[in-house]
């Protein structure tokens, strides 16, 4: 791609069309184009003129769809002759709380249906967050030839059978990646679907079931499948059978382990270290549920070249996380429990100078009764032995001001901060003050922030801090803050590059709702739940501004005229027809 | 590699006489009490909870300070109520039910914890770090104890006390009240103690032999 030559055709917008288009021919173009990947780069491009229109939606191979219902499946069929591989994303984000209802809506079939007819060839589907059924994975599974990739993330709908499905039909699958979905397990009998011929997969992640599966199948799955990079076993899967299933796929780049305490022998535990040790790809490992300290030594070989390690399903003590970083220096992604506590925290600062990616989840985030887990101290410890840090992700119990100042001022290069002070409303727990300054100090360093999530006690000056000075800003989440409509008019009016807002239980009504009037067909969409918006107020911003779909859903036993839960988003296929009873559609 | 293409888009001029100098906000609302929000699980996305769920001012009220001749509630702990109602996997926190739910203040989907990694909490045995949640028997380095949550109307913090270290309910309830006296302070006379059955139902202590 030679971006001069996109810069030249930029900058002479008057020249004579029938000029530049002799001088550039169609196939030409289009051969340009298609080493154009990322949908915004293209999304760019076809904006330039017709011909370039054209000559992108000829070349495009892979569509993203941030919100399913922004658009219909005739109408990406329409534009898009040649796609091969899709990525859907369907309920808002909150549906992974509970807090839209059932039967919301965000089902495949009908994409299936339009991508079997004008997509045959169709040979990978991605889907975040959409309801599928197993007759849906049934018909996918039977539809396309090609098909070769499916992931579905925080789906629901379907069970195992669905998979056995695709196990069944798919001949020429590379990928499964089943995480973090609503699935009905009843039973591992799936993997047992894959023929013996098959042998051309190389993604498999089944961690998200908890059945037990026929592992003499999966054992000959995984030897005959050569082209093995990432494998993901659940937790049914013990130490010693790792071991067979790792002497057979020492070319693994990502593997998550399954069960890691069983008892083993001391010749099973120095044939599994050994196994473990011809991983020589190996750059990610997840798993380890209930780990067992001194089995973690098993893993050093692996540790020195990993980059990304996922302990969220081990409640490591602070003293065996430290041991196993200390051979983890090429770290640059860690995922935690915070049983690992602030001392475990600082073994992060201390070991892994290269950390990008810090995540600390609480091990038991409905116990008031837990003092420890992490603090404000451990976050301050990695931010100073992690300079590159830039995303992180971070539950804890008590947090000051002074500390995220710290924080930020030592990472300055945050691009998404999500902090979560797992108590709503509580302020900076020695001065006593809002956490205002906090997420301002954020706000004001982190000049590249994209994703910002808030908490504890905040006043609307957080929010003049975040309109005022998070001019990258493109996601944000608010609950329990706030103390009046100015707040959210400050970020309506501020974030000019705002796409997504999710907002719960805060003092925003209608003027902060009707503030963003204009802004809400510049992003994808805005959630409002236990606000104080009211049906009145939706219908209004319904009326002014029809490309939007303005959604209502009403709790029992509330009054009339609250719009309990609000979800806008902008759509070019008109208002849905599929909405259950209890989402009215303004 | 994303190239990051743009054009000079005509930009609509959407922010009119934004002024962010603060021009009289409304008074902070009073929150409340901070230790108010109160934890145990329980259920998410079960309409009954739904229906109960606290508005935010709900939540965070102040809890009334009187003493008045209130139950010690002392429970073992129930099976979670699944949000899912698929199965009921073995609970390893214990959760008020709906009964207690007047009493507690949930909160609907927080802290945002995705549900299938709240099941993962649920199932996860932790013996190793030393607590067993409900009645189980959990095998620990000081032997067999037997864990049960305790709760003081109108705390908000619930306690976690080994059965197996008294002898006798009013022992049992003598160590509770030094417990909580350190929260409110309260008369012991005032206080009953109650447990909740395997049915669920809640008795008085003090009926049935220790």
């Amino acid at each position: 791609m030679e971006p001069s030559e996109l810069k030249r055709s930029k900058d002479s917008p008057n020249s004579d069309e029938s000029t530049r288009r002799s001088s550039f021919p169609d196939e030409v173009l289009e051969r340009v184009l298609s080493l154009l990947k990322t949908h915004r780069d293209r999304s760019s491009v076809s904006l330039v003129c017709k011909d370039w229109y054209n000559a992108e939606r000829w070349s495009r191979t892979h569509v993203f769809i941030g919100n399913c219902y922004s658009v219909s499946p005739e109408i990406v069929a329409r534009r898009f002759p040649k796609i091969r591989s899709v990525t859907l994303k369907g309920k808002p984000r909150f549906s992974d709380f509970n807090l839209v209802p059932e039967n919301w809506g965000a089902d495949i079939h009908a994409w299936l249906v339009v991508f079997a007819a004008k997509y045959p060839f169709l040979e990978e589907l991605r889907l975040k967050r959409m309801a599928i059924s197993d007759e849906s994975l049934e018909f996918l599974a039977v539809s396309f030839p090609n098909f070769k990739a499916l992931s579905l993330l925080s789906c629901d709908g379907f069970s195992t059978n669905g998979l056995a499905a695709i196990a069944t039909h798919c001949k020429n699958l590379t990928e499964l990646d089943i995480q973090e979905n609503g699935i009905d397990d009843k039973g591992g009998s799936w993997l047992s679907c894959f023929p013996e011929s098959f042998t051309s997969l190389e993604v498999l992640n089944f961690a998200n079931l908890s059945s037990d599966i026929n592992f003499d199948a999966l054992e000959r799955l995984v030897g005959r499948c050569k082209s093995m990079r990432v494998l993901k076993l659940n937790r049914s899967v013990s130490l010693e059978q790792l071991q067979r299933l790792l002497v057979n796929a020492p070319q693994l780049a990502e593997l998550g382990t399954g069960s890691f305490s069983e008892e083993l022998t001391f010749r099973q535990y120095v044939e599994l270290e050994s196994a473990l040790s011809n991983c020589k790809n190996m750059h990610t490992l997840s798993g380890l549920w209930d780990a067992k300290g001194i089995y973690l030594p098993a893993l050093y070989p692996v540790c020195t070249h990993l980059t990304f390690l996922n302990l969220s399903y081990a409640a490591l003590r602070s003293d065996e996380l430290a041991k196993l970083l200390a051979h983890c220096p090429r770290l640059k992604r860690l995922w935690v429990l915070d049983t690992v506590e602030d001392k475990g925290l600082e073994a992060v600062g201390l070991n892994c100078p290269l950390l990008e990616e810090l995540r600390v989840f609480p091990a038991d985030p409905f116990d008031e009764e837990i003092i420890h887990g992490v603090t404000e101290a451990g976050f301050v410890a990695v931010s100073f032995g992690c300079p590159r840090l830039h995303y992180v992700l971070y539950f804890c119990r008590q947090m000051t001001n002074a500390a995220v100042a710290t924080i930020v001022q030592n990472c300055p290069d945050f691009t998404h901060f999500r902090l979560c002070i797992m108590n709503p409303g509580q302020p900076d727990y020695i001065t006593n003050e809002p956490m205002d300054e906090a997420f301002g100090a954020v706000v004001k360093t982190c000049t590249k922030l994209q994703r910002l999530s808030v908490s504890g006690r905040l006043t609307d000056l957080t929010f003049e801090y975040i309109g005022r000075y998070a001019k990258n800003l493109e996601t944000l989440s608010v609950a329990f803050a706030g103390s009046s409509d100015w707040g959210m008019q400050c970020v309506m009016g501020g974030c000019s590059k705002l796409r997504k807002l999710e907002i719960r239980d805060c003092p925003f009504g209608n003027a902060a709702l009707l503030s963003g009037l204009e802004k809400y067909e510049s992003m994808r969409s805005l959630w409002m739940s236990a606000c104080n918006v009211t049906m009145n107020g939706c219908r209004l911003l319904a009326r002014e501004m029809p490309r939007l779909n303005v959604e209502v859903m009403k709790e029992d036993g509330s009054d009339d005229s609250q719009a309990d839960k609000v979800y806008v988003y902008r759509s070019i296929a008109g208002p849905r027809r599929d909405a259950p009873p209890s989402v009215l559609t303004l | 590699m994303e190239l990051q293409l743009g054009l000079a888009l005509p930009t609509r001029n959407m922010v009119k006489g934004f002024d962010l100098n603060n021009h009289g906000l409304d008074q902070l609302k009073e929150m409340g009490g901070l230790e108010a929000w109160n934890k145990a699980a329980g259920c998410f996305a079960d309409k009954d909870c739904v229906k109960s769920k606290r508005s935010f001012e709900q939540a965070f009220g102040n809890f009334t300070e009187e003493c008045r001749t209130k139950p010690l509630l002392l429970w073992s702990g129930q099976p979670n109520e699944e949000e899912d109602h698929k199965d009921q996997k073995k609970a390893t926190f214990s959760t008020t039910d709906e009964n207690d739910a007047e009493e507690d203040d949930q909160v609907v989907g927080w802290p945002p914890i995705k549900t299938w990694r709240k099941k993962i909490f649920q199932q996860q045995q932790q013996p190793r770090v030393g607590r067993a949640e409900n009645n189980r028997v959990a095998e620990n380095e000081n032997g067999r104890s037997i864990y049960v949550k305790v709760k003081m109307e109108g705390v908000a913090i619930t306690r976690k006390i080994d059965i197996k270290l008294y002898q006798s309910y009013q022992s049992l309830t003598n160590s509770l009240i030094t417990m909580f006296a350190k929260d409110k302070k309260c008369d012991e006379d005032d206080y009953i103690l109650t447990y909740q059955d395997k049915e669920g139902d809640w008795l008085i202590a003090g009926d049935i032999p220790w």
